[in-house]
């Protein structure tokens, strides 16, 4: 949930409790004044009748209204002294309804004398009118007050976090490879632009931090080119030595291996920081038709040995803007891969349309996840001899080019699917 | 063939002289522009090994050099690898080939070779060994004067051995010089025995001998057993 809407909601929700307890108190509060007009006009008009009753000792005539009634009895025996306020309601025959009314009851005696009891009916209707009158316009000004407060509380904060939010998306776009400024907007707010300075700091650091990576990652790898050379260089000279013995001859065979493995390694590794590092940034047109058919016929009597059957269904337009080099290795990996994880008898499809490379192989059922094969080291084979970089470099590649390379698996056919944008020639 | 090696690592220019050494070539060594040019002004090299990156300059003005004397001297450039621009620009000015280091001693002895035969007034486009002769000319093989019927791939592994017999030569030397540099990150010696199979199978059923010998873990000899 944004912020602007949980600040509004909360703030909805609190006027919300506030307003209708308000609304509840003053409803009570003004209903309750009322009561207390209507009932001290009551007792001055009892007051008026008794006075009358104890002067003269007669009961004034009883009056009845449609909204007021009086009614007093002199009675022949005394009573005990009693006053009682309460509602009540009175069958109307016009209105053909119970009419709500304020009933006053009082009973006294004159002085020493027989009691007399007065009755007053005052009609509630008017009054409550009155007090639904005042409700409705409580509520519309609550109302109003109340959406315009929210409305503003929206207004306001958008305003205020505008900046936030800009900083906030201008970092999220921050790319440690471009060495564009992160261009957070200017605020005279101090919280936020103590933000501002933090993700400045912040992504300067990463930046300094990703070049010095990298450029510890080139120079090891190139560095180390040349000891490894010359290691492979004396070893073989080593190894044409004719007065060698067995044990020797399997030491150094072991120190082959892993020396070539350690060059595939670092060859790998410098041609990801070169890839990175747009070493390749010269391109051409390229045909791919062109360069997967020589790289079919690098295999092709591999291909016949094995028994693997090449289809191919390729659009001549496949032409692709990207450099020659990285193009080679693309496509050389991809092929090398369907071939040598081929079955006996199998097939090779290549399907190439304006859209898609689709490199469709048989082989044996994957075992894992195949996002997992374009991860660096991430080997499936049990093969001592792979490095398992073939295809984070072709995932390197592809997301130089902002091409989307994927690869599937069902059973024992496994697809390989890229696409690539056409530059029409 | 006497062969002048440019090289400016003492190890690796160490390393080439012993190989080629062995390989029975004559050898003189340089380990900077001023000595090379000291020596390629005076003596005549059947092939000339250069490195590119010189601590006083660049080897292509060697190159330069000999072209402007007409030298008949051929130029096997040597250069870091993925250097497109190092290896246009020498076999513009007039080197005969390039190889990126770090090279197989069996792929700079085949390259040596293949320079020596081009640039050779004798038209040597012949390599024999006892019955099998291979013609570098229109790239047939023969055993017993019979041509084998042999694919692409099969006839660059023939010349390749026989370039290099009495050497063991590793299945990674192989790889790269049948597959080039591409395939370096995907393992192909399952390919190469494949290969070494067929090849074999065919010399065989020509009457010829089996030369080419396994050395497990290593790769392959040719060699008279």
């Amino acid at each position: 949930m944004k912020l602007i809407t949980k600040s509004t909601y909360y703030f909805f929700i609190f006027s919300i409790v506030a307003m209708v307890g308000g609304g509840v108190f003053l409803y009570f509060a003004i209903r309750k004044d009322i009561y207390k007009q209507i009932d001290n006009s009551l007792i001055t008009e009892k007051d008026i009748i008794k006075d009358q009753i104890e002067q003269t000792e007669t009961a004034p005539d009883s009056t009845a209204t449609f909204d007021h009634q009086i009614v007093v009895n002199l009675l022949n025996y005394p009573v005990h002294k009693l006053q009682v306020i309460k509602d009540t309601v009175l069958y109307n025959s016009d209105l053909d309804d119970n009419v709500p009314f304020r009933y006053f009851f009082y009973s006294d005696n004159i002085i020493n004398k027989n009691g007399y009891t007065i009755s007053i009916f005052q009609i509630l209707s008017e009054k409550q009118d009155l007090l639904g009158t005042i409700s409705i316009y409580m509520f519309g000004l609550f109302l109003s007050l109340f959406l315009i407060s929210i409305l503003l509380n929206y207004l306001i904060s958008r305003k205020l976090w505008s900046p936030f939010y800009k900083s906030v998306g201008n970092a999220g776009n921050f790319d440690v490879l471009s060495d564009k400024p992160l261009d957070l907007p200017e605020t005279d707010i101090v919280e936020f632009q103590q933000l501002n300075n933090v993700f400045e700091k912040m992504t300067q650091k990463m930046r300094v931090d990703y070049l010095n990576l990298k450029e510890y990652n080139e120079n090891a790898a190139h560095e180390i080119q040349t000891p490894l050379a010359i290691i492979r260089s004396k070893m073989e000279l080593l190894m044409q030595n004719k007065n060698l013995k067995k044990d020797s001859l399997n030491l150094i065979k072991s120190i082959n291996e892993a020396t070539t493995k350690l060059f595939k390694l670092n060859q790998g590794l410098l041609l990801i920081s070169k890839i990175e590092n747009l070493y390749f940034h010269e391109t051409r047109k390229i045909s791919l038709k062109e360069i997967i058919e020589t790289f079919l016929g690098n295999y092709r009597e591999i291909m016949e040995i094995k028994g693997i059957n090449v289809e191919l269904e390729v659009s001549d337009n496949a032409i692709v803007e990207m450099n020659e080099v990285l193009a080679d290795v693309l496509i050389s990996n991809l092929i090398s891969n369907a071939v040598r994880y081929n079955i006996n008898n199998g097939y090779i499809k290549c399907h190439i349309d304006d859209q898609y490379l689709i490199i469709t192989n048989t082989g044996l059922p994957l075992k894992t996840d195949p996002e997992l094969l374009f991860r660096r080291f991430y080997k499936v084979s049990d093969n001592p001899q792979s490095v398992g970089l073939g295809l984070s470099i072709v995932k390197k590649i592809t997301d130089n080019y902002k091409m989307k390379i994927s690869y599937s698996c069902t059973d024992n056919i496994h697809e390989t699917r890229l696409s690539y944008r056409v530059e029409l020639p | 063939m006497k062969i002048l090696i440019i090289e400016d690592d003492r190890s690796l220019r160490m390393s080439i002289f012993d190989y080629l050494k062995m390989e029975g070539h004559i050898c003189e060594v340089a380990e900077n522009l001023f000595q090379a040019s000291d020596k390629t002004s005076i003596n005549r090299y059947d092939c000339i090994i250069l490195d590119i990156g010189l601590p006083d300059g660049t080897g292509l003005d060697i190159i330069k050099e000999l072209k402007k004397n007409k030298a008949a001297d051929g130029i096997l450039i040597l250069s870091a690898r993925n250097s497109l621009d190092d290896k246009l620009l020498g076999l513009k000015i007039g080197a005969d080939d390039y190889l990126t280091k770090p090279f197989h001693f069996a792929e700079l002895s085949a390259r040596i070779n293949s320079i020596y035969r081009r640039n050779s007034f004798l038209g040597l486009n012949e390599i024999s060994f006892n019955e099998i002769k291979a013609n570098t000319y229109d790239k047939q093989a023969y055993v017993n004067e019979k041509l084998l019927n042999l694919t692409k791939k099969e006839y660059d592994l023939l010349v390749f051995l026989m370039t290099n017999r009495n050497r063991i030569i590793t299945k990674e030397s192989i790889v790269e010089h049948l597959w080039g540099d591409e395939v370096i990150l995907t393992d192909s010696f399952d390919f190469v025995y494949t290969h070494v199979k067929n090849l074999r199978k065919k010399i065989i059923a020509a009457k010829g001998k089996n030369y080419i010998k396994c050395i497990y873990g290593f790769g392959y000899k040719f060699i008279e057993s």
